[in-house]
């Protein structure tokens, strides 16, 4: 059995573009069991820019699961942002979870936003000023509510949600200088604590698609810019037994397109 | 004999690149953060892709505007927001 995952982060929506997602979304139920979406839904995080989410995103005849992103924090309206979108029947995720009984089998879905610190030895830590001490800890409490989630579920297939990168290699493309903007090791490491069989994330808009966390987790980048459609379809097979979550391991370049 | 820059002569190209990297991210008619800044002999070249033909158009207004003596060009794109012709499978 397959669960179809359709995804796309870093929609960046205002009026602007309301209208121009919605004839490839009205195609979702004949190729999607749902709609995952990767944070950066809107440009600055107005209550009016959630409208034109609700509108462009709402009323699909697929569920919608969603995490936000750094735009959507940007003029610090998050509850309105995030009451908007409820209302339109999108669900948002933030350091929880949710099953969702698909053809294929129970989905479960645990998301956060997440946040910068950078990759294993070349990370910010924990130390110093209280700034920088915050950072850090930001991410930390961050991960670890992914984790935690992650590991609550009761489901069949299990697949982690991000605004944030959790490895590096989907940053490809990106200046190295930023990677510590762009997501962290942490991230990687509560997906790596359970036994996820896909982790999504945007953010990165010049990164690349694909990566592998260091447990073998497949992860992809599917920020709009780097996908360039309107979202991206994955075919998950079983994950029933756990020995074929991770048997990825080798390459971050594994090719499967049918 | 050394030349030296005089007081008050235009910045050097380094801080208008940052200055227009600021620009784009925090100026809230922009709010960009994935265009690049690329300096080219004759000019500076704005790359990277936007979510609408208007989003190009007020890119390319508010750094003229603010930068009126630099010379600037755009090669911005707008995302196709096509429906998938390929799925991928994971096994
Ligand atoms: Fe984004
Ligand atoms: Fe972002």
């Amino acid at each position: 059995m397959v669960i179809r995952i359709a995804a796309v982060g870093d929609v960046h929506l205002d009026e602007d573009v309301v209208g121009r997602f919605r004839p490839a979304l009205e195609e979702l139920p004949e190729c999607a069991d749902v709609l995952l979406l990767a944070g950066d839904l809107t440009r600055h995080g107005t209550e009016a820019e959630a409208r034109c989410v609700a509108e462009e995103f709402g009323g699909l005849a697929v569920p919608v699961v969603t995490v936000l992103g750094n735009h959507d924090h940007q003029c610090d309206q998050v509850p309105q942002v995030v009451k908007v979108l409820q209302d339109a029947g999108i669900t948002v995720l933030e350091g929880n979870g949710v099953v969702l009984d698909c053809a294929g089998g129970r989905l479960g879905i645990a998301g956060v936003k997440g946040f910068g610190g950078g990759f294993a030895g070349r990370c910010a830590s924990d130390f110093g000023e209280p700034e920088m001490k915050a950072f850090v800890r930001t991410t930390t409490d961050s991960a670890d509510r992914l984790g935690a989630a992650l590991r609550s579920l009761d489901c069949d297939m299990l697949v982690a949600l991000t605004h944030y990168s959790p490895v590096p290699d989907t940053l490809a493309g990106e200046p190295l200088e930023i990677y510590p903007f762009l997501g962290s090791y942490q991230l990687g490491q509560a997906i790596d604590s359970a036994p996820t069989a896909l982790a999504l994330h945007g953010h990165a808009h010049a990164g690349t698609e694909r990566g592998t966390t260091p447990g073998g987790v497949r992860v992809r980048n599917v920020a709009h810019p780097v996908i360039k459609q309107a979202y991206s379809v994955f075919h998950v097979g079983d994950q029933l037994d756990t020995d074929q979550v991770s048997p990825i391991g080798q390459s971050g370049i594994q090719r499967s397109w049918s | 004999m050394t030349h030296h820059r005089d007081i008050g002569a235009d910045p050097p190209d380094e801080y208008v690149e940052a200055e227009i990297h600021r620009l784009l991210a925090e100026d809230p008619a922009v709010a960009e953060q994935g265009i690049t800044v690329v300096r080219r002999e004759r000019a500076l070249v704005l790359y990277g892709e936007v979510e609408s033909p208007h989003r190009r158009e007020e890119i390319l207004r508010r750094v003229s505007e603010r930068f009126p003596d630099v010379p600037i060009t755009s090669d911005i794109g707008v995302i196709r927001a096509q429906a998938p012709t390929e799925i991928e499978q994971l096994p």
